[in-house]
């Protein structure tokens, strides 16, 4: 559907991309991740033609962008909320787009109302909330009714609200069968919206896997709470497990709770609390991209 | 083709500029008829060589078409559009080519609109004093159509500037300033070398000499034609490999 080959992409001397392969299957939501400044935006924009890879490529349906007959209306894309002309009205803005695409004129009336802008549809862009102008670039994406989308940090400046909103487009656009790929810099934005994930890191592939695989592949430990902690420590130092103290009466060890809680009755030491701790998709992003959340 | 021309058109009428430049061109067209007329000897107003003057009024609008080819390419880049424009239609050469195409017929209009302003001011003023009018004549109709030739002209340079030079500020003030200054400077300095007649083949030289109303030191109207031609072709081309080659993040 989307086939990124051997992407590669350099800026003077910064090599944004660097040999970046991935599929987007069709009908599936996949999340783009990766921290600000990972290559996701040139990337985007090499899949759509705006950026010439130094090597490599990517197609679309098949085709690489250019090929495409009506570009409009087989890929939707939304990569910046500030692609607008602040002086022209937004009704006007997708009626642009419409006329050079052949879209008729009911279809802007059809999007301005999908995303709930028909009111503000007469005034000029130049007074649009950020929210507001996200919302416009998505009416844009979706004029040509596309099978497939692509959007870049489509949730930037957005408020809760919306982003909830834009979840529930997505959610309800790809039960119609499209084929999202979305990128985000912060994977609690997507995490519950997305199918599959894609993590880059400085222009490389980390991961590509669903959301379970990248889950299942995450460390977790135990963590227990005890007035005996030191005692118990060394008892599961003992076990050969690695232990992590947290506080004077806490720590966590890389055991099952089910261990932990029979070495703990046959020494007579009081829990006060053993959970299982499940790294968060977070956690694992995090480490995924060593930590680094901005370039 | 005939849908990105019809999408370039409705960019131009549906920001405030639009306004801007129609308001300005009735303006400065009938205030140029009018001071002509009014500064003129009674006597001479009948002659066709007054009404050939007359007709370069058309040509004040030689600046908003050149502004206007500028903007219709810079605008994209200064608002980021040039990302959807490029998204509706990835062969870049041809978004320029609809661009020219809409340009072209912009500046046709505004010199239309100049040409109604000037007939109103001038065919009422000079029934009133009882002038003789030779619009018929055949030299003054060609005139004419050489100021609507030169004023597509400069509409078409627009486009080529655009599209060499995609920073607006950078485009729309380095044209003023090469248009005042750098020519007139070239010119001093040509004439130093006894080089003048090389002069008359800078872009702005070839361009005046391209409108048929003449002038010292200035190519003929038919070598001014090809020359300014050779100008939009050379910077054109430069702009469509620039434009085409061009990373859009």
């Amino acid at each position: 559907m989307i086939e990124v080959v051997d992407l590669t992409k350099r800026y003077g001397k910064v090599l944004a991309v660097d040999g970046l392969s991935f599929r987007v299957e069709p009908g599936t939501i996949t999340g783009f991740l990766g921290p600000n400044g990972a290559g996701k935006s040139t990337t985007l924009r090499s899949v759509l033609g705006l950026v010439h890879p130094d090597d490599g490529g990517a197609t679309v349906l098949g085709r690489t962008y250019r090929e495409l007959d009506r570009p409009l209306h087989q890929v939707g894309a939304v990569l910046e909320a500030s692609e607008v002309h602040p002086g022209r009205s937004g009704r006007n803005h997708l009626r642009v787009l419409a006329t050079a695409s052949g879209v008729p004129r009911s279809r802007v009336e059809e999007v301005l109302a999908l995303v709930e802008l028909t009111a503000a549809a007469k005034r000029r862009v130049k007074g649009y909330s950020l929210g507001m102008r996200q919302r416009l670039g998505l009416a844009t994406a979706l004029l040509g009714d596309p099978e497939v989308l692509v959007l870049d940090e489509p949730a930037n400046g957005l408020d809760p609200a919306g982003v909830r909103w834009l979840r529930d487009l997505l959610r309800s656009l790809a039960a119609e069968g499209r084929t999202i790929l979305v990128s985000s810099h912060v994977l609690a934005e997507v995490a519950q919206t997305v199918d599959r994930v894609v993590i880059i890191h400085r222009g490389k592939l980390i991961q590509q896997a669903t959301i379970s695989e990248v889950l299942a592949g995450a460390q977790g430990g135990t963590r227990v709470r005890s007035p005996e902690a030191s005692r118990l420590r060394s008892l599961l130092a003992a076990q050969g497990a690695t232990v992590t103290e947290l506080e004077d009466t806490s720590l966590v060890a890389d055991l099952p709770p089910e261990r932990i809680g029979e070495l703990a009755a046959a020494n007579n030491i009081v829990l006060h609390e053993l959970t299982v701790e499940r790294a968060t998709l977070e956690e694992v992003f995090l480490e995924l991209t060593g930590g680094e959340t901005t370039q | 083709m005939s849908a990105l021309v019809r999408s370039e058109l409705l960019k131009v009428r549906t920001v405030r500029s639009w306004w801007a430049y129609l308001i300005v061109i009735v303006l400065l067209t009938g205030i140029g008829a009018a001071g002509e007329i009014g500064s003129s000897e009674s006597e001479n107003r009948s002659t066709l060589d007054f009404q050939l003057g007359l007709a370069d009024t058309i040509g004040l609008s030689v600046l908003f078409a050149i502004i206007l080819g500028i903007t219709i390419v810079t605008n994209e880049f200064r608002h980021g559009t040039v990302t959807p424009t490029f998204l509706v239609e990835p062969h870049r050469e041809r978004v320029i080519l609809s661009k020219t195409i809409a340009a072209v017929v912009v500046a046709i209009g505004f010199a239309l609109l100049s040409l109604v302003v000037l007939a109103a001011v001038a065919i009422t003023w000079l029934t009133i004093v009882d002038a003789q009018l030779q619009l018929g004549d055949a030299e003054f109709l060609a005139r004419t159509g050489e100021q609507f030739l030169s004023v597509v002209f400069w509409a078409l340079l627009g486009v080529a500037i655009g599209t060499a030079v995609h920073s607006q500020v950078a485009a729309l003030v380095g044209t003023l300033i090469w248009i005042f200054l750098v020519e007139n400077l070239l010119v001093g300095l040509l004439g130093l070398v006894d080089a003048d007649a090389v002069a008359e083949y800078l872009p702005f030289h070839a361009l005046d000499a391209a409108d048929g109303s003449g002038g010292d030191n200035l190519l003929s109207y038919g070598p001014g034609v090809a020359v300014s031609l050779g100008w939009i072709a050379l910077l054109g081309a430069f702009g469509v490999w620039r434009t085409t080659r061009r990373d859009i993040s």
